[in-house]
């Protein structure tokens, strides 16, 4: 499966933006993912996870085999990201999202959110910057 | 033989004697403020900030899961060696954050070091320092009551203290420190001994900050007493503390073998694994 993945990256034209966002993990260490890089990935929702203490995004993305593959993009806490207007319904299952992540360090399909852009131009996160 | 004019000088003369013992009786009980007269300290806050515990020594530029990031107690060789050791696991992501499994409170002082909000509830018989992540509960008596001679090592130990104006002065003992490898201050791998105590103050230096001074003094680990201050910035009127269930949907518990934190699959599959 891991093979895949990186297949998938490759074939995908996945943007990797070599940019430093902190992440917003407040639970534990945050190591495992590479705070370094930035991937981009558009699927579509599978469920948004708005618990403690993280928040996490799964979104189905087809591979380059036309496998469907779940990644987990992992959040902040509902507590902060409620106080800032995230709500469960941000992100609704079946919704077409680009999201971009810092991707694990070895290539399994999670990473730290950063950002998504939904069809509609709709933004979330830190996709400006 | 005492006449009547020296038995009643008598009784006023013993009744005089007696006022410093009900005085003090009642200095006792006063020793707890009238709530009007204690500061207001309501709201939310958050920590300004970083979760690196001392940043007035921080070497290295970013967060506690940065490489090379650290801070200087003054250790002693020994738990400086320590210390070292930790960074070199944490640069391996193999020094947990013993929260990270949800079961213990974080203790003090890093009960000062923690991120989403708090709130400082200022009774007249106690002081409560409530922190939404955990959460946790920090409680400092104020009653008069003094530190308990046979009091048991805990997380966030027992803190007693008074009111100097609008200062809340007071000290902290029987503290685990990293006796259990349970407590620590910060991801970089700070710890203290179950020989620390601290002498703290709190006060708000201006409308929307509260600081808070730590000297800790742990004669097992430190050379000489350590001056940590935190502060913390109040957030708009109106804003809500939540619920922190860390056990709601943990997906990045600490493998108990090699320390190193895991990051689930939503079925539960660790993913660092390869």
């Amino acid at each position: 499966m891991r093979t895949s993945y990186k297949v998938l990256l490759g074939s995908l034209a996945v943007a990797e933006l070599f940019v430093s966002i902190p992440p917003a993990i407040a639970h534990h260490s945050g190591a495992g993912f590479n705070n370094d890089k930035v991937m981009e990935l558009t699927g579509t929702i599978k469920e948004f996870q708005f618990t403690n203490p993280h928040s996490w995004i799964q979104v189905i993305v087809e591979d380059a085999n036309a496998q469907k593959v779940e990644w987990s993009l992992e959040w902040g806490s509902p507590n902060s990201l409620g106080r800032q207007g995230i709500r469960p319904s941000t992100f609704p299952p079946g919704a077409k999202v680009t999201v971009r992540l810092h991707p694990m360090l070895n290539g399994a399909p999670a990473g730290g959110f950063v950002g998504a852009k939904f069809a509609d131009g709709k933004t979330v996160g830190q996709w400006e910057k | 033989m005492p006449t009547k004019a020296g038995a009643i000088l008598i009784g006023l003369t013993s009744a005089l004697l007696l006022v410093p013992g009900l005085s003090f009786g009642q200095r006792e009980q006063t020793t707890v403020p009238a709530y009007d007269k204690l500061p207001d300290w309501s709201g939310a806050w958050s920590m300004v900030g970083g979760t690196v515990f001392d940043r007035a020594t921080q070497t290295g530029e970013g967060g506690a899961i940065s490489l090379g990031v650290r801070s200087h107690p003054p250790y002693n060789a020994e738990w400086e060696a320590l210390y070292k050791t930790h960074l070199d696991k944490r640069d391996k992501n193999l020094f947990p954050d013993t929260i990270s499994n949800c079961g213990v409170p974080a203790g003090f002082p890093r009960h000062f070091n923690l991120p989403d909000l708090y709130e400082f509830v200022v009774r007249p018989e106690q002081v409560w320092v409530l922190t939404e992540n955990g959460p946790n509960i920090m409680r400092i008596y104020t009653d008069g009551r003094k530190h308990l001679e046979d009091q048991w090592e805990t997380y966030t130990g027992d803190s007693v203290g008074h009111w100097e104006g609008d200062t809340l002065l007071f000290t902290t003992v029987a503290l685990k420190g990293y006796r259990d490898r349970d407590v620590i201050l910060d991801r970089t791998g700070l710890v203290l001994s179950d020989k620390s105590h601290a002498t703290t103050r709190i006060r708000k230096v201006n409308p929307t900050t509260i600081e808070v001074q730590m000297t800790i003094e742990d004669p097992k680990a430190l050379t000489k007493p350590w001056v940590v201050t935190k502060q913390f910035r109040k957030q708009p009127a109106g804003t809500r503390i939540y619920d922190y269930g860390c056990a709601e949907n943990n997906r990045n518990p600490v493998d108990v073998k090699t320390g190193e934190t895991l990051v689930l699959s939503p079925d539960g599959t660790p993913l660092n694994k390869d």
